[in-house]
């Protein structure tokens, strides 16, 4: 276990660094088969893995931090919960990597893509298997940065490159939060490895677990795209498709999830932490989904979206139901993944045009991409007997459960978002694959070059949808209600870990209500969706989409957070930078000390007989001043 | 064995007589580079004959604890000036640091400096000698004649191949050093005969004066005093201004040797003679070495950011850096005095190489205005690729190795100043913001100018892999340098083991 443990990391590693030393000299095809190889052979490995694992285990592997009592080795700390994901990300991911060899077919620099991307799997399952923290910390800011060079992959374009400059810096804000957390910890604790940690939960005073779990929650807030340093991730949007399906959806941005689980034992002490925890899951799940409903990019529709769909599980966490939570994490990055890789199609199908506004019809021309789109919006939209049905009833059903003004408040809201989802999700599916086929809907401009549809995908890009429909469809199964008379397989998994709180049960009666409720919400908002997106409205409604309306521009630009942090944080900013410089640091500084320079000068001139030059004199002035003092301070101490 | 040679007698002197080879090729460049490289590296290959040895050397006691190697010698006798070398793990590291970088500068002048070519590499091997001699020296005497030796090199480095307003910037530094070195001077012997009023020896060694008893007010002024010289080395804000300068107008070699090195000595110096000599007063002090260590960080991180020259952004750095390493040795608890020291390194070798891949660019297109750069990477994406990856390093990136130093600083402050160490983590935002704009401007986006540039060739290459191999070696298994200063950390710090 130890050896496929190792492999599980090093294969992407190396890999990444293959592609990256050699990838320009060596042919195409061998640069992409071992890209998809590594990740593979990493999901071998960790299936290898499942097959031995018994219980959670530690397995350390050398020594990385070492100095008097802060140690941190390379240590990996495997348990269901790390284990699952680990699972999880070396298939998803392995399938993308297999998407991107279609998508990427004519990018002349797919090296560096792969190697990225090779390198970002690294990070990812170094952050999810770590052992301490500062170990995870480095996955952690391992996936950051590949993110932010992914995003901004097609440099030339000052758009990207800034996206991917901005959720470097947003999510940096978060890591900083988490840093703190890790060393305060390790004053606290003298530790910082994850079980220590968790198992110390009851001796740290009440006060500074709530610190840290809000430290804790700045972090994860960050990594996944919380209010308030949600911003950067609908920007994040300008990397190439794959990258926003493995990064943006399915992996990077749960990791705060992760992380609040994997700390929960600690945190999850302090009732104002969860509570915290919990409104920030529950109010960004409905800001994003709020947004959502107006946005015209087909994939800045998909990133609020993921941004809500995090937001439930970040309630999911508040609330203390950690197994709900990560199943939606896993049935999300199945369908979520599905929806960004079928969205590349469509893009890719019609040369690059993102805007909803310009597709339509698109069911009969590209049915490949059709169904298995079709499949993940009924995930996303929470559809009944869907996975995303099952998971997200979960968390609601935990929220319920928890009762109280501040829960029952975040469980109704928590259901308006739900038909928010459903509204959100058939918008674009009808919008983009209903109605006439050519664009009945006016827009101004002369239609553009190469537009027009491209349908002969390449049929790695089509193939790749199916298995993570599949998954999305039947990904109920891995915890189907207890009503039906089964035991979920993840809780039954999940149920084993250690310091797990397990929240009290729902009666079978309870559940069924919850979830007749949900999927009445559900269709309510797949309803509301076709009367206004399909048949006779269609075209009225769309022309006054288009035309806009303050509201609905406050909802495009995200409740316009930009530039309310464009006024507040970014010009002040840049403001005080030129002020620190040209002010303080010119005039202020270095002025009075040119204006000393001049005045000794001056002074050494009095005497003319002195040298004129001014190095010269302000030297002698010194060394003058120097042997003074110096035959004061020797009479001082011997007289 | 090796206690039979003066081993670091040869360490000091070898680059100032390798001075001597170059007479015969001091007019012929093409002689006097490869002779002036083959010095600095036989005094590498030294270190690291050293270090390989360093546990052998360890076990056996050199008479002061911790030292694995003492030469002790009288010198000027009437005064009681003795010439007293001595290696520990903090002086080892110190040392190898010093032997790279000078590889490495010899290295980046390569083809950048063609006038008086051999007066420039015997300037560098004499510096190289004087600075060696700083991290040896434990006799204070000697340690003051060799701060000010590796001065007088660097005056003329800058006054002469520099560039720009290289006059000023030159003065400008010489004249800030000078005013903090006389002080210390000063305190030095105001040390010197407190002790011998004391005791009625007379001594400058470093050893013996550790014994002074010295009133509270007393030992304020006189830890103020070498203070203000180490602050100004530095450099602590507000006494940094002379280093953008020097730095902006310094030639390649010169700002590889500055941000490496001459920093160095000032946190170097306040670890090996200000915190030990002065310990109550150093205490006293405290508050406002965090205070002033903070500012710096804050301060120096938004000047960067308003940088229009990438040298002088890259100066800037050096403060905020800097700035980490000084909380390290302010809160003096063993993880943040490892941290600060390790610090010292990366630093060192992460800023001399950005120093040294602006020089390169320098060389190329004939300027270091950011705005006048764009799209680097699709002209010379060799140059491009070692300018993110030490770019990522300097941002603390976890893996590369400044992390190690930083992580391991603001650790052990949290112990003692958890404010501090809070207040210090937020910089490693700044840190990125200017490092990142720096990195978009230069290497993405559209080209701003038709710069037609060629990358890298293979003397710059291989220098580059070597020191990014060195990066993440330190970065992923910095366990090595960690066991060889822990020894030293726990006598200075008095941490348990």
């Amino acid at each position: 276990m130890k050896l496929y443990l190792a492999l599980i990391l090093l294969l992407p590693l190396l890999g990444g660094l293959f592609n990256a030393l050699l990838g320009r000299m060596l042919p195409r095809r061998l640069g992409e088969a071992i890209a998809c190889g590594v990740i593979w052979g990493a999901f071998v490995c960790a299936v290898l893995v499942l097959l031995q694992f018994t219980g959670p285990t530690k397995i350390e592997y050398g020594s990385w931090l070492a100095a008097f009592d802060l140690q941190a080795p390379i240590a990996i700390y495997l348990d269901q919960l790390s284990l699952g994901l680990t699972l999880m990300i070396t298939f998803v991911c392995g399938l993308i990597h297999l998407y991107s060899v279609g998508y990427m077919r004519e990018e002349p620099d797919f090296a560096r893509y792969f190697a990225l991307l090779n390198i970002f799997v690294f990070a990812m399952l170094v952050l999810v298997l770590a052992g301490n923290l500062p170990l995870l910390y480095l996955g952690w800011e391992g996936v950051g940065f590949c993110s932010y060079a992914l995003i901004g992959f097609w440099y030339r374009e000052e758009k990207n490159a800034t996206a991917g400059r901005k959720a470097f810096i947003v999510t940096r804000v978060g890591d900083t939060a988490f840093g703190i957390a890790i060393v305060w910890m390790f004053q606290i604790s003298g530790s910082v490895s994850i079980t220590q940690l968790n198992a110390m939960g009851s001796l740290i005073p009440a006060g500074i677990v709530t610190a840290l779990g809000i430290l804790l929650l700045i972090g994860a807030a960050g990594k996944s795209a919380q209010l308030p340093l949600s911003v950067w991730l609908p920007d994040a949007m300008a990397g190439p498709t794959p990258v926003s399906a493995q990064i943006h959806a399915a992996t990077m941005v749960t990791a705060g999830v992760y992380l609040l689980a994997r700390m929960f034992p600690l945190i999850g002490g302090s009732e104002a932490v969860r509570a915290a925890i919990a409104l920030t899951g529950g109010v960004t799940a409905f800001y994003a989904a709020a947004s959502a409903c107006r946005q015209r990019d087909l994939k800045r529709i998909l990133a609020y979206s993921t941004i809500s769909q995090i937001g439930y599980m970040v309630l999911g966490v508040g609330v203390g139901a950690l197994t709900a939570a990560t199943f939606h994490l896993l049935t999300h990055a199945f369908f979520k993944a599905l929806l960004f890789l079928a969205a590349g199609c469509v893009i890719t199908a019609l040369h690059h045009q993102q805007d909803i506004f310009r597709m339509g019809g698109l069911k009969e021309r590209l049915p490949a991409v059709y169904w298995p789109f079709l499949a993940g919006a009924l995930c996303l939209a929470g559809f009944p007997l869907t996975g995303g049905f099952f998971s997200k009833d979960a968390i609601l059903g935990a929220v319920f459960e928890r009762g109280g003004p501040l829960y029952a408040g975040l469980f109704a809201l928590g259901l308006l978002t739900a038909l928010l989802t459903a509204f959100y999700t058939f918008r674009m599916l009808l919008v983009v694959f209903h109605g006439e086929e050519n664009l009945p809907h006016p827009h101004p401009d002369p239609p553009r070059e190469g537009e027009g549809i491209h349908s002969a995908l390449p049929s790695v890009m089509t193939v790749t949808l199916w298995p993570l429909a599949l998954l999305g469809l039947l990904g109920g199964i891995l915890n189907l209600p207890s009503y039906l008379g089964v035991h979920g397989l993840l809780d039954g998994f999940l149920g084993d870990m250690p310091g797990l709180m397990r929240p009290e049960p729902l009666s079978h009666g309870t559940e069924m209500i919850l979830q007749l409720v949900a999927a009445t919400v559900s269709l309510a908002g797949l309803g509301l969706a076709r009367s206004r997106y399909a048949g006779s409205r269609r075209a009225a409604v769309l022309a006054a989409e288009e035309a806009g309306s303050k509201l609905s521009d406050f909802l495009l630009n995200g409740w316009r957070l930009d530039d309310l942090y464009r006024l507040l944080f970014i010009r002040p900013f840049e403001r005080i930078a030129r002020l620190c410089w040209k002010g303080v640091d010119e005039a202020g500084i270095d002025g009075a000390l040119d204006g000393l320079a001049r005045l000794t000068a001056r002074l050494g001139r009095l005497p003319a007989a002195w040298s004129s030059g001014r190095v010269a004199t302000s030297l002698f002035g010194l060394a003058g001043g120097v042997c003074v003092l110096l035959a004061y301070v020797a009479w001082l101490i011997t007289g | 064995m090796l206690g039979n040679y003066p081993i670091l007698t040869i360490m000091v002197f070898l680059p100032l007589a390798g001075c001597l080879l170059l007479l015969p090729a001091w007019r012929h460049p093409a002689a006097a580079r490869p002779i002036a490289l083959g010095v600095a590296l036989l005094e590498l290959a030294l270190t690291g004959w050293l270090y390989s040895s360093w546990r052998g050397l360890a076990v056996a006691q050199t008479g002061l604890p911790g030292f694995f190697l003492l030469e002790d010698l009288p010198w000027i006798e009437a005064f009681g000036i003795r010439y007293t070398l001595g290696l520990d793990g903090i002086s080892l590291l110190m040392v190898m640091l010093t032997a790279f970088s000078f590889c490495v500068a010899l290295a980046v002048s390569w083809r950048a400096v063609g006038k008086r070519v051999g007066l420039f590499l015997a300037l560098l091997l004499a510096m190289e000698s004087g600075i060696m001699g700083v991290f040896l020296a434990l006799d204070l005497a000697l340690f003051y004649l060799f701060w000010e030796v590796m001065l007088i090199p660097m005056f003329f480095l800058i006054g002469v191949w520099g560039h720009g307003r290289r006059i000023y910037s030159t003065i400008k530094f010489f004249l800030f050093t000078m005013a903090g070195s006389l002080l210390m001077l000063l305190a030095i012997i105001a040390l010197h005969l407190i002790y011998a009023q004391q005791t009625g020896i007379a001594t400058f060694a470093l050893h013996e004066l550790l014994k002074t008893r010295l009133p509270a007010g007393t030992q304020l002024w006189l830890f103020a005093a070498f203070f203000l010289a180490f602050a100004i080395k530095f450099p602590l804000f507000p006494l940094h201004t002379w280093l953008p300068d020097a730095h902006t107008d310094a030639p390649t070699a010169g700002s590889v040797i500055l941000a490496g090195l001459l920093l160095k000595t000032g946190s170097y110096g306040l670890i090996r003679f200000g915190y030990p000599l002065f310990p109550e007063a150093a205490q006293q002090l405290t508050p406002l070495f965090y205070t002033l260590a903070l500012i710096g960080i804050g301060y120096a991180s938004l000047v960067a950011f308003a940088q229009e020259d990438m040298k002088r952004l890259i100066a800037y750095s050096s403060i905020g850096h800097m700035g980490y390493v000084a909380i390290g040795i302010a809160a003096w608890q063993p993880v943040a005095l490892t941290g600060s020291i390790i610090q010292m390194a990366n630093h060192g070798v992460t800023t001399g190489a950005l120093f040294a891949m602006v020089g390169m660019l320098d060389e190329r297109a004939h300027t270091r205005e950011i705005a006048s750069f764009g799209g680097l990477w699709g002209k010379v994406p060799l140059w491009s690729f070692f300018f993110l990856f030490f770019s990522l390093a300097s941002v603390g990136l976890p893996g590369l190795n400044n992390f190690v130093g930083e992580f391991l600083v603001l650790a052990g402050t949290m112990k003692k100043a958890p404010l501090v160490a809070g207040l210090a983590f937020l910089g490693i935002v700044l840190t990125l913001i200017y490092m990142v704009r720096l990195v978009q401007e230069v290497c993405f986006q559209e080209d701003r100018q038709p710069l037609s540039l060629v990358d890298l060739d293979l003397r710059e290459l291989s220098l580059l892999a070597a020191v990014a191999l060195l990066v993440v070696w330190m970065g992923v298994h910095p366990g090595p340098l960690l066991d060889l200063i822990h020894a030293p950390v726990q006598l200075l710090s008095g941490g348990v083991p």
